[in-house]
């Protein structure tokens, strides 16, 4: 197994069947994920599409690193289900009561229905981003024909983050050694940290000139057509799974549009 | 194999009062090491980026004169035609890392895939360029998880799977430890033997003068001298000009110790050997 230096992305390699695949079929199963979850937005399918990322999520032996991130967004999400039980314009059936406030099951339902859809495009989008290479991503996408300059950048934005924790690690190491100090309570932590985001976005400016150079020098700007040393194959099994995906969504458009036009 | 030509070459940066190259003319034979020497606001950067052309297409400004690599003229070929013919690599190795690719194998073949090179062709390349710098055993680390020499080693690689003719060097060990240097520097050794034309800047003139051929000398924008070694070190006053001769060449100069053909010792085990005759001697 080739393990990458861990903070860089969010890609980790473990050889899985989903790690296999074609990133335009992953890409098009998050596409299918979210276009149902609009076409056809009743919670039976939104839990259909989140079993299912879930299901792949274990295949894939990912499903543990997405934990972290599913604990971020359950906070917003409690917000949420509170806010729309207590304050939602339709409100009418009330669930129960605590002193004036009182919470209603249509806020409720309409809370978990949303909290449904955001925990299926985030289950969606881990396939993606978990158990993809972000270089493999973008050159199949440059090879269906999405210019490099525009897929550099989006590689280089995914990229770009832990790159930039690091430099400021760096810098932060570097302000440390001068005596600045940097652990304590909150108000210490931010006194410390403000002036250190000059400096780092300083140095990454400097860097990319000299960057910029770099890829001049290597061929970047080349006008010959690229050819990416990892070519993803789509074998026939692939080419069925992106057929189906892309049916899925034709057939659920027709039935939206069957049940507006009766 | 190719030549490189310079010809009355001048160049103001935009805004500048000086040029910051002014009027310089030397010719570089194939398979040379050229060490390129000067104190600081020299010109070295700026002839070293002007020689791979991307003085005057990536910096705009005033520029005159030609830099003629075999028979393509570097302000006008395309940067990415230029490479194949000549490569450069910067001082800072972290900025020479393309950021998108996530092993050393794939960093190399960043390269070969902008400049449309068949998979099979890749393969060859950067196997042959990671055999040459030393780092095949580190194909599968992450670029960035590097150290300064590792990653300094790795962008000469990136350039060299190109296979240009002429490669050349700016200041590429002066953040890089006295092992990385070294590392670097065998590496660049190597390289030349192998048959490549090597051009580089650096201010530690013991390794300079341990590896180059000839010096060229800038000072101000000016081509102070463009010689060999012995001449460079024996003949001019370079603390003049604010760079110091290597420790053990100063020695031999403060004991009047010269080699048999009249210049002073340039090198470590010349001077350890010239030296100890002197004593002896006395």
């Amino acid at each position: 197994m080739v393990i990458y230096m861990g903070p860089m992305g969010l890609y980790q390699s473990n050889n899985s069947i989903l790690e296999k695949l074609n990133p335009i079929t992953k890409l098009l199963y998050i596409i299918t994920v979210i276009a149902l979850s609009i076409i056809i937005p009743a919670p039976q399918m939104n839990l259909a599409c989140l079993l299912a990322s879930v299901t792949l999520l274990i295949i894939g032996r990912v499903f543990w690193r997405l934990i972290p991130f599913i604990g971020i967004n359950i906070t917003v999400l409690i917000s949420i289900i509170v806010i729309q039980g207590l304050f939602m314009a339709g409100n009418k059936t009330l669930w129960f009561q605590i002193g004036s406030l009182r919470f209603y099951q249509e806020g409720l339902c309409y809370a978990l229905n949303l909290c449904l859809r955001v925990f299926n495009i985030l289950c969606a989008f881990a396939i993606l981003l978990l158990t993809t290479k972000p270089s493999d991503l973008i050159e199949s996408l440059v090879e269906k024909g999405l210019s490099p300059k525009l897929g550099y950048l989006l590689c280089a934005v995914l990229l770009i983050i832990p790159q930039l924790v690091a430099a400021m690690e760096r810098v932060m190491d570097s302000q440390r050694s001068r005596g600045l100090e940097t652990e304590g309570n909150m108000a210490v932590r931010i006194k410390a940290y403000l002036p250190l985001i000059v400096p780092v976005v300083l140095s990454s400016l400097i860097n990319i000139k000299e960057q910029s150079m770099a890829l001049e020098v290597r061929g970047f700007s080349s006008d010959l057509k690229k050819i990416f040393l990892n070519q993803q194959f789509s074998p026939f099994y692939e080419i069925l799974i992106q057929i189906g995906l892309l049916t899925t969504i034709t057939l659920a458009l027709l039935r939206r549009l069957f049940l507006w036009l009766s | 194999m190719a030549k490189l030509v310079v010809e009355n070459l001048k160049y103001r940066y935009p805004l500048a009062k000086n040029l910051a190259l002014n009027n310089l003319s030397f010719e570089v034979k194939n398979g040379e090491f050229i060490g390129m020497i000067g104190p600081n606001h020299a010109g070295k950067s700026t002839l070293c980026q002007a020689l791979v052309g991307l003085v005057p297409q990536f910096f705009r400004g005033a520029y005159g004169g030609r830099v003629m690599v075999d028979d393509m003229e570097a302000s006008k070929v395309p940067l990415s035609k230029l490479a194949s013919k000549i490569g450069i690599v910067f001082q800072n190795p972290f900025s020479q890392i393309s950021g998108v690719k996530l092993t050393v194998y794939e960093e190399v073949a960043f390269s070969l895939e902008n400049n449309g090179f068949s998979r099979s062709e890749m393969i060859d390349r950067i196997d042959w360029a990671l055999k040459l710098l030393n780092i095949e055993h580190y194909q599968d680390r992450n670029p960035l998880s590097l150290s300064g020499g590792q990653m300094q080693r790795l962008a000469i690689a990136s350039i060299i799977a190109l296979k240009p003719e002429i490669i050349v060097l700016d200041e590429p060990t002066s953040q890089l430890d006295p092992q990385g240097s070294e590392e670097v520097f065998k590496a660049v050794g190597n390289l030349c033997t192998q048959g490549l034309t090597v051009i580089i800047a650096e201010h530690k003139m013991e390794r300079i003068c341990k590896y180059a051929q000839k010096i060229l000398f800038l000072h101000q924008g000016h081509l102070v001298t463009f010689d060999t070694p012995y001449q460079v070190f024996s003949h001019f006053n370079l603390e003049g000009y604010g760079i110091n001769a290597p420790v053990f060449t100063n020695a031999c100069k403060k004991l009047e110790v010269k080699l048999n053909n009249g210049f002073y010792p340039i090198k470590l085990d010349e001077a350890y050997r010239k030296i100890g005759a002197y004593y002896e001697h006395r």
